[in-house]
């Protein structure tokens, strides 16, 4: 049974396109990453969802209630995230979980077990008596996730919980995310960062507020009908890309990862290539084949929307 | 649902009592107010200074000086033979008025059967209150007085023999201190709640308030519930310091004092209530309340201007001021000593109002965002 069912949802701001038509459906027990830029629709997406905001056509399904008719069976049964850090700033971790499990309901006799375990999993025990205003980044997140968890919901729906994270804390916090998918709860968290998909089960990428396409990561990136190539830099990294015509052969040219990665779409003799590029970016130095990522078939699904 | 709406509540009253600032301003601008009022703001006069000119001083004259000298309203700051202009007296001094008696005042008053000695009085009305208080004054002063002097007393045709009743010696501490009740208040409720519920909207606390099982009646009681407590507070320290420091005392039942005013404290939050499902900033919602609730309150409610005097617009507007039904209240029942007998009329219309209030409120308090 699918854990969230979305079909044809469209939702407009004044006048402004959020959602234009987006449908896809997420299984329970997995781990689905909504991928898209800062304004692609992500968060309207979201807060239709947990039931925030209505939409103004079709129809989204969570854990089989309606979102329109059954919002107080959602309430009950999904943990939320808001991409803003939202707890009580002027309280302290342990005030703003025991808060959120009054709220929820969660019986007096299991309120402190479930607490401890929270704590020592978001690894906030030792700053539980400290204002939440007075955390770290990732601390925050952390801390907003174990409220989000307080009341074990069955699905998960996570807002940018990484944006704004050092590394080191947004690696911890997939792991936790990981940790809570083997005990079984469904989650649904979307990302800016592209690096992230490929940690998710299934993907949609999402752009202006429509699907570009759904699919499990390794699926998606076998449709990449491309050759890959990455230019590297003798020194440093390789960032800006002139205006330039790009070589013959080259459909797509743009900066990754410290790296220039050119998309070809017929075979080229790699080191002709590199000295095409050399002559308008004099740092290109070497030059290899390269594994598409998911921001790879990103940059070419928007080149395509574009041509058409 | 009771656990729900005290774990609301509870969290408030943490985040009342970690914002000291704002605690510190909700117990110290009462007494603010107070000293204000009862000290520096007394509507009543004390040792005005007069000028007393009179070319030829006689006895009478001097006594009759003498005696308004006597008085706490009048102090005599000079005396002359000669005023020549009073208008320049009045603009280069600190006089507020000039007592002239004329230069045969001792003969003309043994001839009074020709309409009495003249002694006249110039007032510096550019300050209307004081100008009116003192030409009350003046007249019955100089007769008293004169009366005195010449061992005469008063012919007994008719004595109007007038005695205020509930406040006696008139004293102002009996009027500002319901009148500062009935603002103090509403201003810390309305405000308050205002600001506590369109603060969750700002910080985004609310998306995640919204997002949970919380009924909108929840939201709402438990949110205002602490304000309710903190206002009571108020309540007291403002009777309390009355008591204490103006001798006001509580001619009727306390008890039912204290119920009428969680009456009037529940309408003033559900004005503020009411204003949070409007506004989306706390600065918005500051800019609504202050002026809906202060001006009316201050101007409208009969604690400075008396309802009487208003043309029937205003009193129609004066009319939906929950104060104006308040200060009938507290009047009623520190003055008169009267209770619910006599006040049920004024007491219900506002348990209407918040009723109401509240009902509106919490239909306008979107589930969604």
């Amino acid at each position: 049974m699918a854990a969230v069912e979305v079909t044809d949802l469209h939702k407009k701001f004044d006048g402004v396109t959020a959602l234009n038509g987006v449908s896809f459906s997420v299984n329970e027990g997995t781990l689905f990453g909504l991928i898209g830029a800062d304004g692609a629709g992500k968060t309207t997406l979201l807060r239709i969802l947990v039931t925030l905001i209505s939409a103004d056509r079709g129809s989204a399904v969570v854990l089989g209630n309606n979102v329109v008719t059954h919002l107080a069976a959602i309430r009950r049964q999904v943990g939320y995230m808001p991409q803003r850090f939202s707890l009580y700033q002027d309280l302290s971790v342990r005030e703003n979980l025991l808060f959120f499990a009054d709220v929820f309901g969660v019986a007096a006799t299991e309120r402190n077990s479930r607490m401890e375990r929270l704590l020592s999993f978001s690894r906030l025990g030792p700053f539980q008596n400290r204002r939440a205003g007075h955390l770290s980044g990732g601390m925050k997140q952390k801390l907003a996730l174990s409220c989000a968890l307080i009341h074990t919901p069955r699905l998960l729906i996570l807002d940018e919980p990484t944006t704004g994270v050092d590394p080191v804390s947004r690696n911890e916090f997939w792991e936790i995310l990981f940790e809570l998918k083997r005990g079984g709860i469904t989650i649904l968290v979307s990302t800016p960062y592209m690096d992230e998909a490929h940690l998710c089960d299934r993907l949609l990428l999402l752009h202006k507020g429509a699907s570009m396409r759904t699919g499990a990561p390794a699926e998606l990136l076998s449709t990449y009908p491309l050759a890959l190539y990455k230019i590297t830099g003798s020194s440093g990294s390789l960032t800006v890309l002139p205006e330039t015509p790009l070589p013959r052969g080259v459909a797509l040219m743009y900066p990754a990862a410290g790296a220039l990665h050119a998309a070809v779409r017929d075979t080229i003799e790699p080191q002709l290539l590199l000295s095409q590029v050399k002559s308008f970016v004099p740092a290109a130095e070497a030059i290899e084949t390269a594994e598409p990522t998911i921001e790879d078939l990103f940059f070419y699904l928007l080149s395509e929307k574009e041509a058409a | 649902m009771i656990r729900r709406m005290i774990a609301i509540a509870a969290k408030e009253f943490r985040h009342i009592t970690r914002d000291w600032q704002t605690l510190m301003v909700v117990l110290i601008l009462p007494l603010l107010m107070m000293f204000l009022f009862g000290y520096a703001l007394t509507m009543d006069l004390i040792e005005v200074p007069v000028l007393i000119e009179d070319p030829v001083p006689g006895e009478e004259s001097s006594r009759i000086a003498a005696s308004i000298d006597a008085t706490t309203m009048f102090r005599i700051a000079g005396n002359v033979t000669v005023a020549s202009d009073a208008e320049d007296i009045f603009k280069r001094y600190h006089v507020k008025a000039i007592f002239r008696f004329p230069p045969h005042f001792s003969r003309d008053l043994r001839r009074s059967g020709h309409g009495g000695a003249p002694v006249q009085v110039l007032i510096d009305g550019s300050d209307p209150n004081v100008g009116t208080i003192l030409r009350n004054a003046v007249e019955p002063l100089v007769l008293k007085a004169t009366l005195d002097v010449m061992h005469i007393r008063q012919p007994a045709i008719v004595t109007v023999d007038h005695r205020v009743l509930y406040n006696q010696e008139q004293r102002s501490a009996l009027y500002f201190v319901p009148g500062l009740m009935a603002i103090i208040l509403l201003m810390i409720s309305a405000l308050l709640t205002s600001l506590a519920i369109t603060r969750e909207k700002e910080l985004g606390t609310l998306e995640q308030l919204l997002v949970s099982p919380l009924r909108r009646s929840e939201i709402v009681v438990g949110k205002i519930l602490p304000y309710i407590v903190l206002a009571a507070i108020d309540g007291t320290l403002i009777l309390l310091v009355g008591y204490a420091l103006f001798g006001v005392r509580v001619a009727g039942s306390i008890l039912f004092l204290a119920a009428a005013s969680v009456v009037y404290i529940f309408t003033s939050l559900a004005i503020g209530l009411l204003v949070s499902t409007v506004a989306k900033k706390q600065q918005q919602a500051m800019l609504i309340v202050l002026p809906a609730t202060l001006l009316p309150t201050i101007i409208l409610s009969g604690f400075i201007f008396p309802l009487a005097s208003f043309p029937l617009a205003l009193r129609c507007i004066s009319a939906m001021v929950p104060a104006t039904y308040f200060l009938q209240i507290i009047r009623g029942v520190i003055l008169k000593g009267v209770g619910l007998a006599e006040l049920w009329q004024p007491l219900a219309v506002l348990g209407g109002m918040g009723l109401f209030l509240v009902a509106v409120s919490v239909k306008k308090f979107k589930v969604r965002l």
